[in-house]
């Protein structure tokens, strides 16, 4: 385990993979400014983990199961996490005006709903697969056996196409 | 709808936001200037609020035991004293619990993180029943010699069936605060206030987790 406390290098993960931030943030949260509290807890509780974090894992092992950890526990508590333990920063991740959520394609957005209707722990799974992780490295961030892994993907599929073929049906 | 068709979709969702998305630079460092995190800091004020008030409630009590000790009913000491003890179990039991979740490694494996968050928090509902147990000392704290030698039937009734009463109620909330009872009218009185949604919410996620270990299990056992 190395330890790498450094704030220019904690930018620059940042930087480089604030898709995942965004992406795991945006399916366990609709309302936008929950999303953005969301955003800012992820990334202070990767800064807080930053020195504690083990090499012998990928960086998107260990950001996943962090981002993962903190939706869903934000997630469950129902009601937005005010600034009044942390007065953190507004607005760290911006998506462009002309690119809002709204102007994304139907399908997407159809997609987007049918993951945030299931259930907390398969949402993650599917989200992992979606962003194309292997089953091994699934089965590291959420702690399963790679073979229910493949088990489990292959039924929250079949539960996802269903919801999103009733959603496009009402189209 | 096709696999294919799925991760296609995704990627496409992947690209738009690839182009798009935008780290405001100056609002990341700040965060990068919260060194610490202390359990006190990162406790919303009510829990604070809720340990001072425990604290002071069971120093009060405590005083008044010391201070009357050699004068005091023995009705009243013994109440008291089991007053002070089922307090400081219940304030305890909340703290080493606050202590606990503070303590869950936010990078571990998902289900395990957050199966120790959820029994966690759910455990709160223990504070509650413990809390309850309580309610037959304030029926019983101020019985006296005086009461004894002079007191008639029909007071005695009274003061009876009171603490028979509220010694009932007190087993019986112990006994049946419990998560499956969560739709009982009686059981959303109690825990009507905006602090035990997260708790409620927690014992349900229990249930998820582990129908969701349990779909593991099954599967493994299909395939043997």
């Amino acid at each position: 385990m190395s330890s790498i406390p450094n704030a220019e290098s904690f930018l620059a993960m940042i930087e480089t993979n604030k898709g995942i931030i965004y992406k795991v943030a945006n399916s366990y949260c609709r309302n936008e400014e929950n999303k953005k509290d969301l955003i800012q807890e992820i990334i202070l509780q990767l800064w807080l983990s930053w020195d504690k974090y083990d090499t012998a894992f990928k960086i998107s092992t260990w950001m996943y199961r962090i981002a993962l950890n903190v939706s869903i526990s934000f997630y469950r508590k129902e009601h937005r996490r005010n600034q009044i333990t942390h007065p953190l920063p507004d607005n760290i991740l911006l998506l462009q005006e002309n690119q809002q959520q709204g102007h994304l394609s139907y399908d997407v957005e159809m997609l987007h709903r049918s993951i945030r209707e299931l259930r907390e722990m398969d949402r993650a799974l599917i989200i992992l697969h979606l962003e194309g992780n292997s089953h091994q490295e699934i089965s590291d961030i959420l702690g399963l056996t790679t073979t229910n892994v493949s088990t489990k993907i292959l039924r929250i599929k079949q539960e996802l196409k269903q919801k999103l073929s009733h959603l496009q049906s009402k189209k | 709808m096709e696999d294919l068709d799925l991760i296609n979709l995704w990627k496409s969702y992947d690209k738009k936001l690839e182009e798009n998305l935008r780290l405001n630079r100056k609002n990341a460092e700040d965060i990068t200037k919260i060194k610490v995190t202390y359990l006190l800091s990162s406790m919303k004020p009510i829990k604070i609020f809720t340990i001072l008030v425990g604290i002071i409630w069971i120093g009060i009590i405590d005083t008044l035991i010391i201070n009357l000790f050699s004068f005091a009913s023995i009705f009243f000491l013994v109440s008291a004293i089991a007053l002070s003890l089922l307090n400081k179990l219940a304030l305890g039991i909340y703290i080493f619990q606050l202590i606990l979740i503070s303590r869950v490694r936010i990078s571990e494996p998902v289900l395990s993180a957050q199966e120790k968050l959820a029994s966690l928090k759910s455990s709160t509902l223990w504070i509650a029943r413990i809390l309850f147990l309580q309610l037959p000392l304030w029926t019983t704290f101020y019985w006296n010699k005086s009461m004894m030698n002079n007191g008639n039937t029909f007071l005695w009734t009274i003061q009876i069936l009171v603490t028979l009463v509220a010694s009932y109620c007190s087993v019986w909330l112990f006994r049946n605060i419990r998560y499956e009872n969560k739709n009982k009218k009686w059981f959303s009185l109690i825990f009507a206030g905006g602090e035990w949604s997260p708790v409620i919410r927690s014992i349900e996620f229990l249930n998820e987790l582990g129908q969701f270990k349990k779909e593991e299990d099954s599967a493994y056992l299909e395939r043997l």
